[in-house]
């Protein structure tokens, strides 16, 4: 009795003992465990370290009725392509290598027989040694399976990713009427293979490396070797190696963690969704930063007339694109100074307006409670609310929110005399322009900045505006995106890089790349304009 | 500690900001737009009237309650800015001149104390632009002017003189919009004393301060402008008619277009359409003795025929009309020189500048005593009219209906 007493006692503490040494092994970045030889206490340790979650997969098999050979397979129940796992995995080793008839008794050495596999029985791509628990566990979190045999310290890693993914779909932000429909989607894979089948150019490098200590996430540097600024590239490793964060979700973690100014309204780093417009970056010279599991890629270096072009400004004949980009100019112009020019001029400047327009805005005015800034005030933070709310309720009420905002905000207030008709027109005039924008993160600056200037209007008339502007102007010229100044090709002036910048000439005449981005391999061909067929 | 620093200043500024309050701010609806003021003469006082828009009656889409589009204040004060402060016990918003249109200066004061002093404030407000126009009420009050409201197409009275000046100078001529900056530069000017348009009330001025006048169809009372008013410095000093202040503009080549009356040879009249008109005035002094040629050069179009016997596609013909419109021209201009010379004294053609340019040394001398030279002046006119067009017909249907 008292023997069974001391042996339950001594397997209890056992049991504690193999607890406590196994808890810790929350494995720790750098923690290189070999594996070991046995495939029941690799299971063991794996089960641990995962915590039995139910979302992992393992499955023993045997691949001889002779010898014992255990043999199991592990992955991620979802992340692994289920299908590609039967057919070229599960098949080939519980069907066909029976089958075969090999030099050796492969059955007695595990060693052997693992390689073997690797070699001839496997009919996978791409397949690696995992020698340590680190590297296993990743795999497996990544979606890959890893092949383990009993009696071997190592494994196999085999790439069998597959999950559910979004697809390739048109961008939701920036659309165009005529230019590529695609869009990046959340998978990097399916993004770099986007931009490799715009660029077929063995100089199109892609780096990748993982941030985020818990999350892993990918992150690629693409670029174009030849053409790519050195200076910028070191710069940019420099910046992503210094990263230290638990986890990276969205590429907007990256933008915040590598930006040259983080106390500024204004971009600095360029991200969007189109493909044409990435590839069009690393033309210039420009480094793209795709992240796993988000559409938006990010362009370096940005310069502020970077957020003022679209894609389609290059797929448009050159006249309707300076057209084009001209409206956008005044739009951006509305955008900022729409109200801020209304509550200056009218308050401050009535002799500015031509004297019917003066009455019929008195007119307008006459029982108005507030003054004209608190109007404009209170017009321009509702439009936000309304703009916001569309944004994030359920689609099924959209509708009733836009009748609302409509209505009563547009209609029914003008019409209680709270705000003046023509307060409304400006803001309206105001909200739409700041959608011409083709970025969306500098419509928000330009958004905020017009805050900022309705105030300097409403206590200093026009001179307050100039003095905002002059203030905003500075600021923008001392900004810089990695080394490259924010303002340039204006500040420091560059002739040649004006061709694509205000206007934008001919392709056939923009033959050299952007002097500021990079200084490598400037010239982009040699176009001489088509001849035209003799007249019969 | 530089943070904190940093902090410190931020706040302040942005307090400082907030009590800084709105410089100069002022709302739409604390403004009263003036666009006309009048100044009359009250005893040893100016009387000045101001014409004020009622931006809800005049904006209003539905036609407003029937209220009267303006309202006119009137105060009187030692200066004309005083009575202009003073009008605030009157008027609950703040006068508000840069909109002005109208100056309307009372034919009293213009002949009494003179325009002089009464324009100072208005050219040195900031508030005020220079361009409205100046003119002189005819034998009644400014403020009498600027009370008239029946005046139909235009809700503003005084955007209604405004317009109605601007288009007679430019289709019609007998009259000229005279803005402040060329008023003063007249008012200096040795050689050059300023010409003023007219504006005259017919019908009873009574009946069109009410706004049932604006209720009824005919016009009456109705607000022309009527003569030119002719300066010696400041003061007025007399009227020229209609086609004597024709004859004004052509020399100071105010003329854009204008219709010149001949008479048939037999029966009828011919209007003439003279467009492009230009005038060049030159002078000359020889032996002490100054001289001034007018010439003017105008093309013209056959406007109207009503006389039968004229064959228009006959080159004899077009050249006698020539002929006679230039002669008729040149009367008119006879006539302005004739007035300016015998009756007021006074060289309101500028033909003084013009010695001025030509010989500075001979106007140096006698600048002081030029209004006595100008009435012995001998003036040289020359008229130098092209017909160009017929208009759409060539001959008068009259001419083949008398057939």
């Amino acid at each position: 009795m008292e023997i069974i007493l001391v042996k339950f006692k001594k397997t209890i503490k056992k049991l504690l003992k193999s607890e406590s040494t196994a808890h810790p092994g929350v494995t720790k970045i750098g923690d290189t465990k070999p594996l070991k030889t046995r495939l029941h206490e690799n299971i063991q340790f794996i089960k641990e370290n995962l915590g039995n979650s139910s979302d992992l997969i393992i499955r023993e098999i045997r691949i001889s009725k002779k010898n014992n050979i255990k043999l199991a397979i592990f992955y991620t129940d979802g992340l692994a392509d289920t299908q590609s796992l039967n057919n070229f995995v599960l098949e080939p080793l519980m069907l066909e290598m029976r089958k075969m008839e090999f030099d050796q008794d492969i059955y007695s050495n595990p060693n052997v027989a693992l390689q073997l596999m690797k070699d001839e029985v496997l009919t996978v791509s791409g397949i690696t040694d995992v020698v340590d628990f680190d590297t296993l566990l990743t795999t497996i979190l990544e979606g890959d399976i890893v092949i383990l045999m009993d009696g071997s310290a190592w494994g196999l890693k085999v790439g069998m990713r597959g999950w559910e993914d979004r697809g390739v779909q048109e961008p939701s932000a920036q659309t165009v009427i005529r230019g590529p429909k695609e869009g990046f989607s959340e998978s990097i894979r399916t993004n770099t293979a986007l931009i490799r089948r715009r660029i077929k150019d063995p100089n199109l490098w892609l780096e990748t490396k993982q941030i985020g200590e818990r999350t892993k996430t990918d992150v690629a540097l693409m670029f174009i070797k030849g053409i790519v600024n050195d200076k910028v590239l070191d710069e940019v490793h420099k910046r992503l190696d210094r990263i230290n964060i638990d986890g990276i979700l969205e590429s907007g973690y990256i933008e915040e963690l590598i930006q040259d100014e983080t106390y500024t309204p204004f971009p600095t780093v360029y991200n969007t969704e189109r493909p044409d417009a990435i590839a069009a970056g690393l033309l210039e010279g420009r480094i793209a930063i795709l992240v796993d599991g988000t559409p938006f890629v990010l362009l370096v270096p940005a310069l502020f007339g970077q957020f003022l072009q679209s894609s389609e400004d290059y797929y448009q004949r050159w006249d309707i694109s300076n057209l084009i980009r001209l409206l956008r100019y005044i739009a951006l112009a509305i955008s900022l100074l729409g109200p801020s020019l209304y509550i200056a001029v009218t308050t401050f400047h009535q002799e500015m307006l031509p004297t019917p327009l003066l009455i019929s805005l008195a007119a307008q005015r006459e029982g108005v409670p507030f003054p004209a800034f608190v109007e404009a005030l209170l017009m321009e933070v509702t439009f936000e609310i309304l703009r916001e709310a569309g944004v994030r309720m359920p689609r099924a009420i959209g509708q009733a929110v836009s009748i609302v905002g409509a209505l009563v905000i547009g209609q029914a207030a003008v019409e209680a005399g709270i705000v003046s008709a023509a307060m409304v027109i400006v803001v309206a005039i105001t909200a739409i322009s700041s959608f011409v924008i083709p970025s969306f993160n500098m419509a928000i600056s330009i958004r905020i900045l017009r805050f900022g200037l309705m105030g300097f209007a409403a206590s200093f008339g026009l001179l307050g505006v100039t003095l905002g502007l002059i203030a905003i102007l500075l600021h923008m010229s001392s900004l810089r995106s990695f080394g490259v100044p924010y303002m340039s090709p204006f500040g420091p002036f560059n002739p040649s890089d004006q061709k694509d910048m205000i206007f934008r000439v001919p392709i056939g005449k923009m033959l050299t790349r952007p002097h500021l981005i990079s200084q490598k391999n400037e010239t982009r061909g040699q176009n001489e304009p088509a001849s035209k067929p003799e007249r019969e | 500690m530089i943070k904190r620093k940093f902090y410190y200043a931020l706040v302040s500024i942005i307090t400082l900001t907030m009590l800084t309050g709105c410089w100069s701010r002022t709302e739409l609806n604390e403004l009263a737009i003036t666009v006309a003021l009048g100044i009359d003469q009250s005893g040893d006082q100016f009387k000045v009237s101001a014409q004020v828009v009622n931006p809800g009656e005049v904006a209003s889409q539905k036609g407003g309650s029937g209220n009267s589009p303006v309202a006119t204040y009137t105060a009187t004060g030692e200066t004309v800015y005083e009575a202009i402060r003073k009008m605030t016990t009157k008027v609950p918003r703040k006068i508000y001149g840069a909109h002005l249109r109208l100056l309307v200066i009372g034919e009293e004061l213009a002949s009494g104390k003179g325009i002089g002093k009464a324009l100072d404030l208005l050219s040195r407000d900031p508030e005020l632009r220079t361009d409205f126009y100046i003119v002189v009420a005819k034998e009644t009050t400014a403020e009498q002017v600027l009370k008239i409201l029946s005046i139909p197409l235009e809700r503003i009275p005084a955007n209604k003189i405004f317009q109605s000046l601007e288009t007679s100078e430019k289709a019609w001529a007998a009259t000229a919009g005279v803005t402040i900056d060329e008023l003063i530069s007249d008012l200096v000017s040795k050689g050059h004393q300023p010409l003023l348009t007219g504006i005259q009330i017919f019908g009873d001025p009574k009946s069109g301060e009410s706004t049932e006048s604006l209720q009824r169809s005919s016009t009456e009372p109705v607000l022309t402008f009527a003569d030119m008013a002719a300066f010696k410095q400041d003061k007025l000093i007399g009227w020229l008619n209609e086609r004597e202040s024709k004859g004004a503009n052509y020399i100071t080549n105010k003329v854009h277009s204008t219709i010149v009356s001949i008479p048939c040879t037999r029966d009828g009249m011919l209007g003439i359409e003279v467009v492009r008109s230009k005038t060049k005035v030159s002078g000359s002094v020889k032996n002490g003795v100054p001289k001034m040629n007018v010439s003017v050069q105008a093309e013209a179009n056959v406007g109207e025929v009503e006389c039968s016997e004229v064959d228009l596609s006959k080159k004899d013909t077009i050249a006698e009309l020539e002929s006679k419109t230039e002669e008729d021209i040149k009367r008119k201009i006879e006539a302005a020189i004739t007035k300016a010379q015998a009756d007021f004294k006074t060289d309101i053609f500028g033909f003084g500048e013009v010695i001025h340019r030509e010989d500075p040394k001979y106007w140096n001398q006698y600048k002081m005593k030029w209004n006595e030279e100008f009435v012995e002046l001998p003036v040289k006119v020359d008229v130098d009219i092209k017909i160009r067009r017929s208009g759409s017909v060539g001959n008068s249907f009259l001419k083949s209906l008398k057939e």
